[in-house]
């Protein structure tokens, strides 16, 4: 038993957040499937801000879970919760439609597991290790498949694995040209895991508030989501692109322009630095 | 690392009998599961576990300081263990999969040398830093005299302080760490990139030569999880910090093999799960 080093004052309990968190991922990456309703590829970009809800779901996960003092520092946890997440995601992917449903499911399975071997083999005994760790996965699983979902349009496993074309007037797949045979899973991977981790690794300490916290893996998250855009584009039409670009960038402008006026709320003193003036002839 | 590094957690040195066994019994069920619906898959689920273990056990070696190393105040790779074994591990997993033709026994030794060269290229120029850079030698806080070369330690480290810089033993320690975790990934990979040439051909109704993108990239994003979660395993063994194979943590390693035994059979078995489950939806 290891006693809680810093206490969460204030800010929404870490429950609701967490239902927030699986209802907007959820409904998120869902309504990409708007995309085979209405047969076009403009609606991608719900799949980014589906995975930004995990996302700062997420961050408070590792908030809570990181007040014990594991001694790992917080960018292990980052790194458990998407080592574990990406197994979760990609069997999930097997299940059509169910897939988001499932990565959830499946994410909280393998990370139940993992915290039970953390917590009791390994002998952590940290209260909330198991139920965390359970969180961490799947938050890992779902933004795995939130970001796929934007990248590619779709959340199954053919669509990301082969592509179809037309050779010759032969229909065939190629399959180094997909989002997984092109290995953009990877750098998916670690986008995810950075904007998971950044939020708290850079704001915990005594002032820690959590609006403050979120507000900045929120912004993280829209910069990651800026590169899934991007890599949408090999995948998606300029339609979709260009959408999924702009709404990335007011996210980020939005989210980064509140994390500044958070910080300047909690800092004891602000003090603009100027840009050093060149004095005249030299 | 983080501030919060200070406050670590209790954990004692001894093992959980009833714990370990209900893992045991967990990772039987796991094996037990693959042998069922796919058989063929039961020798590389070992293979994969074989090389969870190694990763596991790899990182107790590997001189781990955090924060306080980065202040000189403990001795250590002034990093936490996800960064080392990002590095070192991955290090290993790329030069082995360049090898992956070669058969298993080559792939593997390559993997070892991939990762145990990143551990000491790391391991130098962390000493160089300290040493020339920050201006104190390498001490240990936990031995005496170093096991391996018998050089005094007490005289060299600072008061206040649990030692610091890279002693030989340390370095030695990252070194045999870099080496089992190189070939702990490499197995994990060759495992599985030959169960998925076996199936994926099936799924996608392709040549071997054609699926091959996806079989490598799926083994390596899986090589890739499975090496972070034993890591990060190993690490919360250890409490974020060793000094190598001569702190008295490293005594805490059955706990970490019989975690990682557990982990693995898990991840591969979902790993094999999805080239074996095939739905058509």
């Amino acid at each position: 038993m290891t006693a809680q080093i810093t206490v969460t004052e204030g800010g929404i309990p870490h429950n609701t957040l967490m239902i927030y968190g699986i209802i907007g991922s959820l409904v998120g990456i869902y309504l990409t499937y708007l995309n085979t309703v209405t047969g076009t590829q403009l609606f991608s970009f719900f799949g980014g801000l589906g995975a930004i809800a995990a996302l700062v779901w997420g961050s408070d996960t590792i908030k809570r879970l990181c007040s014990y003092g594991i001694g790992t520092g917080v960018p292990s946890a980052g790194m458990l919760s998407f080592g574990s997440g990406v197994i979760a995601m990609l069997l999930a992917t097997k299940f059509g439609i169910a897939s988001p449903v499932l990565a959830l499911v499946l994410g909280l399975l393998i990370g139940a597991i993992l915290g039970y071997i953390a917590n009791n083999i390994l002998a952590m005994k940290i209260p909330v290790m198991i139920q965390s760790i359970a969180e961490l996965a799947a938050v890992g699983a779902l933004v795995m498949i939130g970001f796929t979902a934007m990248a590619t349009g779709s959340f199954t496993f053919s669509p990301i694995s082969a592509i179809p074309v037309t050779v010759l007037g032969a229909s065939a797949s190629a399959f180094s040209t997909s989002l997984i045979g092109g290995g953009l899973i990877a750098a998916i991977f670690m986008l995810g895991s950075i904007a998971l981790q950044h939020g708290f690794n850079a704001c915990l300490g005594p002032s820690e508030k959590q609006d403050r916290t979120l507000t900045l893996t929120a912004e993280v998250g829209f910069l990651s989501m800026l590169m899934i855009a991007i890599f949408s584009f090999a995948f998606l039409g300029m339609g979709a692109f260009i959408v999924s670009i702009i709404i990335s960038v007011i996210g980020w402008y939005y989210t980064y322009s509140q994390y500044i006026t958070l910080s300047k709320r909690d800092a004891a003193a602000w003090l603009d630095s100027k840009p050093i003036v060149e004095a005249e002839g030299h | 690392m983080s501030a919060l590094g200070a406050a670590k957690p209790a954990a004692g040195g001894a093992m959980d009998p009833v714990s370990s066994v209900i893992g045991l019994v967990l990772a039987v069920i796991f094996i037990g599961a693959v042998f069922v619906i796919a058989p063929t898959a039961v020798m590389p689920l070992l293979g994969i576990i074989l090389g969870g273990v190694l990763i596991g056990f790899g990182v107790h070696f590997v001189p781990v300081g955090g924060a306080p190393a980065a202040m000189g105040q403990a001795p250590g790779i002034a990093t936490g263990v996800a960064m080392l074994a990002a590095g070192a591990g991955l290090a290993g997993l790329f030069g082995g999969a360049w090898a992956a033709e070669l058969g298993v026994v080559v792939a593997t030794v390559t993997g070892a040398i991939g990762g145990g060269l990143m551990m000491a290229i790391t391991c130098l120029m962390v000493n160089v830093i300290y040493v020339f850079g920050m201006g104190i030698p390498a001490a240990s806080g936990k031995v005496a005299t170093d096991p391996l070369t018998g050089d005094s330690q007490v005289e060299y480290k600072s008061q206040g302080t649990e030692g610091h810089g890279l002693p030989f033993i340390s370095f030695v320690g990252g070194v045999v760490g870099g080496l089992f975790g190189g070939a702990g990934g490499t197995l994990i990979y060759l495992m599985l990139l030959g169960v998925y040439e076996q199936f994926l051909p099936a799924i996608f109704n392709a040549k071997v030569e054609e699926i091959m993108p996806v079989a490598i990239s799926l083994a390596g994003i899986f090589a890739i999880g499975m090496f972070l979660v034993n890591a990060v395993l190993a690490a919360y063994n250890i409490t974020g910090t060793i000094e190598g194979p001569h702190d008295p943590k490293f005594k805490r390693f059955p706990r970490a093999i019989v975690a990682s035994l557990v982990a693995s059979a898990l991840c591969g078995l979902v790993a094999i799960l999805i080239v074996v489950v095939n739905l058509n939806i």
